[in-house]
């Protein structure tokens, strides 16, 4: 056993470049958040949204210290907690249905005192911990047949299939991507992949008729066809555009940007901030932020390459796919580049379990940084 | 290095590294682009969307010219109305509905029909706009219902009251063919009158003066831009000012006034008059300077239903019922449509006779109640025995006539014809004009392929055969026999003024052609006009008011109504009775006004439409004498045009 990169230097030394990044990421996500809901200042109903940054800072205390914790124990000790979570995750997923809060026709949430807990985000931490796991146990040294990769594709579905049901497609989509992410790492045989994408390009047309709500699917064909509708599903689409197109260079100030301040923009807090920075911040704004989250991306890379064993390795692809994939569907979709899917953007979105889930996700990343 | 060091378990994941960070480096690399090209490129056009987006351009509502008689009394203004509107989807039908059928008195049927549409909108998918689109629930509902609506906003949800000016027509249907009437700008006028101002619903002219001075009448709507979105932290006038482009504020052009010619009084008159009678038209135009003074034409409709006063649905029921009518009240009998004048275009064959030396004034014929012309025989009107050219004018003899139109060529009728202003239109410039026909010999020889017959020439010399005046030009023709031979261009607008009275423009008379006339063959005729209404034997005689000084000629002018089999026979016998015209002027020794009285299918003129005319003109005649006492001993430069 090779010792550890701690102990060699006398102990645990933070990764500063990674730290710099989330503080500055934070930091921008909560200034934003403020310009987002300043809106409601003034609007006797919603009043109480011109606040929620400050428990969005309560969430970004609460993740932090989360994030400390996972960071300070040897990730290796975590593989045990992989499976018990899972389970638990799992379960939780599925108590959704029988206990929860409808949010414009989704359930997703479960009510725990005056929070509301939201178990498909926790799920995403989790399904990274379980698949890291099965990637370092699995010493496969030849090319993976489809057959080989049954077992972490069914560790994915169970969570896909169940928050597919709630219905949250953004979610799903998440899942599926950060675990072909981390599955991607291995090696597979090159007819086994052909296969994989012919079958998933024949499945699409099946996923369509049978798996998509009739909302999602306006989603897709207004994405597809903009003009034919920009009242309905495109209309988010073409409001966010024009936002970020009203950005120009430098933006129209903080708090100044009218798509924004007048209300155009629906989601803005939660879907939409990309909409909302671009706005006030204009280009060179939105490429600092752009900057920063494919740093954080490339870090992330650079950390598992880094990795003294697969488990660290898969752990860091892992966290890295999970933050890129969910910037790059918000953003994609907030740019006109992707169908309106609901995928929250991180730390920059409204959100206690998005907050939390990803700074413990970020405390992994941290964690394996730290002992490579 | 440690940094390139990879344990064995960890090398199957090496060789991804790189490509992971392409994909992301790729990714990002889009993402950028795009912003570019958002943010960049069409960063302006993003821009003015966005402006787009907060700032509403609102409509300044201008006012429509006033439209005045020659007294100054107001013939079409407008009034204040308001439009009952719900929304759907947020209305309660439980509670506002029921409340809002009561106080707007709708009744059972309309209700029931709204109803059904309110719930069928209501039915829709939610993200439906039409269920966000307004209906109307009942057009110019009164004070009271305002006020109530009003004052009961809160528990009215989804209730909308707008206001939506009316154009009135305080005299109703007298006039309506003249003063004109209103109509809602069809989708083909748009497309050429979009670039004017005029936008969907917007009301235009439909007929009249409403119609051929619109573009005077109608105005300029202003504009406002305002920055749109409640409850702002900022101060409206900073967003205004940070956000609006100049210029923020057009002001809206109040349309122009119009003065006409005509007298309300003399019309109503003429209405009084023509009282009994089913249809016809009358005219008096002042013979010194061609402005029109009275206009009629029966019979007539209400201009305040026909232009939408009372909603749309009046509009067509009304335009259904007045297209239906046989007696066609929508047809601007005075201009639009042209009559075989009858005897009352003797004098005109008169003038061409004595003119060209064909008629010896002295020289008498022998009426035995028709003339035999060729294979045919023309009646006259009764057994006159000996006439001369005054007595076969004062007792309308077609014999007399029918000789002259023997010797006298179809082309000269036509000449003189046209010289008085016939067969011509003459430019009064409201309403579509009939042109009337001044039938010549190659006229006939076209229309029919065959030999010209002389009957037609002994036909026309009495008014009748193809020959057609309108009503409006043979009250010119005898102003132009009254005043000595000018024929004015006729007028009815006096003046053009901005709405607070200032004039813009004045029309002064207008002379078209002065008539080389004779005079001493013009008194002549007209010493003889004098005797048809003050001599025994003259057709006008009976009729005749004591004390009202009128000259002029009678006429019955025979219809060749064409009936289609199976109609009701009374129908087809009034349809084929003959017109009853009276055609003069007064006074008759230096007269001042032509007047000309058409009932259409009357029967005899002397009968039927002399007394018409003498009441009519005795009321001028009153009139005149009124206001003249009202003005002096002062006498100003009133407007009186009498």
């Amino acid at each position: 056993m090779p010792r550890d990169h701690i102990t060699a230097r006398g102990g645990p030394s933070i990764d500063m470049p990674l730290l710099i990044a989330i503080m500055a990421i934070i930091t921008l996500g909560l200034v934003n958040l403020y310009s987002a809901t300043s809106v409601y200042a003034d609007d006797a109903q919603r009043a109480t949204l011109a606040d929620i940054y400050v428990s969005q800072i309560y969430w970004i205390v609460v993740g932090t210290l989360l994030a400390i914790l996972v960071a300070s124990i040897d990730y290796r000790s975590l593989d045990r907690l992989a499976m018990v979570t899972y389970f638990g995750g799992l379960v939780s997923l599925a108590l959704v249905f029988v206990v929860s809060r409808s949010i414009r026709g989704a359930a997703r949430w479960i009510a725990i005192g005056s929070f509301n807990f939201q178990p498909s985000e926790f799920m995403k931490i989790v399904l990274i911990l379980v698949l890291a796991r099965y990637l370092h146990n699995d010493n496969k040294v030849e090319p993976r047949t489809l057959l080989d990769l049954v077992r972490p594709a069914l560790i994915t579905a169970v969570p896909v299939v169940l928050v597919m049901a709630q219905p949250d497609l953004g979610t799903a989509l998440i899942y599926m991507l950060t675990a072909g992410s981390m599955i991607a790492m291995t090696r597979i045989r090159t007819r086994s992949v052909l296969t994989f994408v012919a079958s998933g390009a024949a499945a699409l047309p099946l996923a369509w008729n049978f798996v998509l709500h009739q909302y999602q699917k306006d989603r897709i064909t207004s994405f597809l066809h903009p003009e034919n509708d920009t009242t309905g599903a495109g209309w988010h689409a073409f409001q966010s555009q024009t936002a970020i197109g009203n950005g120009q260079l430098f933006g129209e100030g903080f708090m100044q940007g009218t798509q924004n301040q007048f209300r155009l923009l629906p989601d803005q807090f939660s879907d939409f901030p990309f909409a909302v920075f671009c706005e006030d911040w204009g280009f060179a704004g939105a490429v600092v932020l752009l900057g920063l989250y494919c740093f954080a991306c490339i870090w992330a890379i650079h950390v598992a390459s880094q990795a003294k064993d697969r488990f660290g390795a898969a752990l860091a692809i892992g966290v890295g796919a999970n933050l890129f994939w969910h910037v790059v569907l918000n953003v994609g979709m907030a740019v006109g580049l992707l169908p309106v899917v609901g995928v929250t953007l991180p730390l920059f979105s409204y959100g206690g379990s998005s907050v939390v889930t990803m700074m413990v996700g970020l405390g992994l990343l941290m964690n394996v940084s730290m002992r490579r | 290095m440690r940094l390139f060091v990879q344990r064995s378990d960890v090398g199957e994941f090496r060789r991804r590294y790189r490509w992971m960070v392409l994909i992301v480096v790729g990714a990002f690399m889009a993402l950028v682009g795009r912003l570019v090209l958002l943010q960049l490129v069409e960063g302006d056009v993003h821009r003015a969307q966005a402006r787009r987006n907060i700032v509403r351009e609102g409509f300044l509502a201008t006012t429509r010219g006033v439209i005045r008689d020659s007294l100054g009394r107001v013939l079409a203004a407008n009034r204040p109305a308001y439009n009952v509107y719900v929304t759907p989807s947020r209305l309660d039908m439980e509670k506002a509905w029921p409340l809002l059928t009561r106080v707007t008195h709708l009744d059972d049927a309309e209700k029931a029909a709204l109803e059904q549409k309110i719930n069928e909108r209501r039915g829709l998918d939610a993200k439906d706009r039409r269920r966000q689109q307004q209906i109307l629930v009942k057009v110019d509902i009164d004070r009271d219902a305002v006020a109530y609506l009003e004052t009961h906003e809160r528990e009215l949800e989804g209730v909308e009251v707008a206001p939506s000016p009316v154009r009135y027509y305080p005299y109703g249907a007298l006039g309506a063919h003249v003063i004109g009437t209103m109509r809602e700008v069809n989708r083909e006028e748009l497309a050429w009158l979009g670039d004017r101002g005029y936008r969907a619903g917007d009301r235009t002219g439909a007929i009249g003066i409403e119609r051929r001075w619109e573009s005077y009448l109608r105005g300029q709507r202003g504009m406002r831009k305002t920055v749109r979105g409640a409850g702002r932290r900022l101060d409206p006038e900073q967003l205004e000012a940070k956000y609006l482009e100049e210029p923020r504020r057009v002001e809206p052009i109040p349309g122009r006034d119009i003065s006409l010619t005509l007298d309300i009084e003399l019309i109503e008159s003429m209405e009084r008059a023509m009282h009994g009678q089913l249809a016809g038209a009358a005219v008096m135009v002042d013979v010194r300077t061609g402005r029109i003074l009275a206009l009629l034409s029966k019979p007539s409709f209400d201009p305040n239903v026909v232009s939408g006063g009372q909603g749309i649905k009046a509009v067509s029921e009304a335009y259904t019922r007045l297209y239906a009518d046989p007696l066609k009240p929508t047809l601007d009998k005075t201009i639009s449509a042209a009559y075989p004048p009858g005897s009352t275009y003797k004098p005109f064959t008169a003038l061409a006779g004595l003119a060209d030396g064909l008629v010896d004034p002295k020289a008498e014929i022998d009426c035995r109640g028709g003339f035999e012309y060729g294979k045919r025989y023309f009646r006259c009107t009764g057994v006159h025995r000996r006439v001369n050219l005054h007595n076969a004018i004062v007792q309308s003899c077609n014999t007399y006539f029918y000789e002259l139109g023997s010797r006298i060529s179809i082309d000269r009728l036509a000449s003189i014809g046209l010289d008085f202003g016939f067969g011509v239109r003459t430019g009064i410039g409201v309403n579509p004009e009939a042109r009337g026909r001044m039938p010549t010999r190659g006229w006939y020889t076209r229309r029919y392929k065959e030999a010209f017959r002389g009957g037609f020439t002994v036909l026309s010399a009495i008014g009748q055969g193809a020959t057609t005046v309108t009503v409006l030009q043979l009250a010119l023709a005898y102003a132009a026999l009254a005043n000595g031979g000018t024929v004015y261009q006729p007028q009815v607008v006096r003046s053009i003024e901005t709405s607070d009275g200032t004039v813009i423009q004045e029309f002064p008379p207008r002379v078209r052609r002065i008539v080389g006339v004779d005079q001493s063959h013009l008194s002549m005729v007209k010493s003889a006009m004098q005797g048809v209404t003050s001599e025994k034997h003259g057709t006008g005689y009976a009729g005749r008011i004591p004390g009202v000084d009128l000259a002029g000629k009678t006429g019955t002018a025979q219809v060749s109504h064409v009936t289609p089999r199976s109609v009701d026979p009374q129908r087809e016998w009034y349809f084929n009775r003959d017109h009853a015209w009276f055609a003069g002027y007064s006074p008759a020794a230096s007269p001042e006004i032509a007047i000309v009285v058409l009932i259409e299918h009357g029967g005899g003129g002397g009968k039927n439409a002399v007394p018409v005319a003498m009441r009519v003109v005795r009321d001028w005649q009153k009139l005149k004498e009124d206001r003249l006492a009202a003005r002096s001993p002062t006498a100003g430069s009133g407007k009186g045009n009498l």
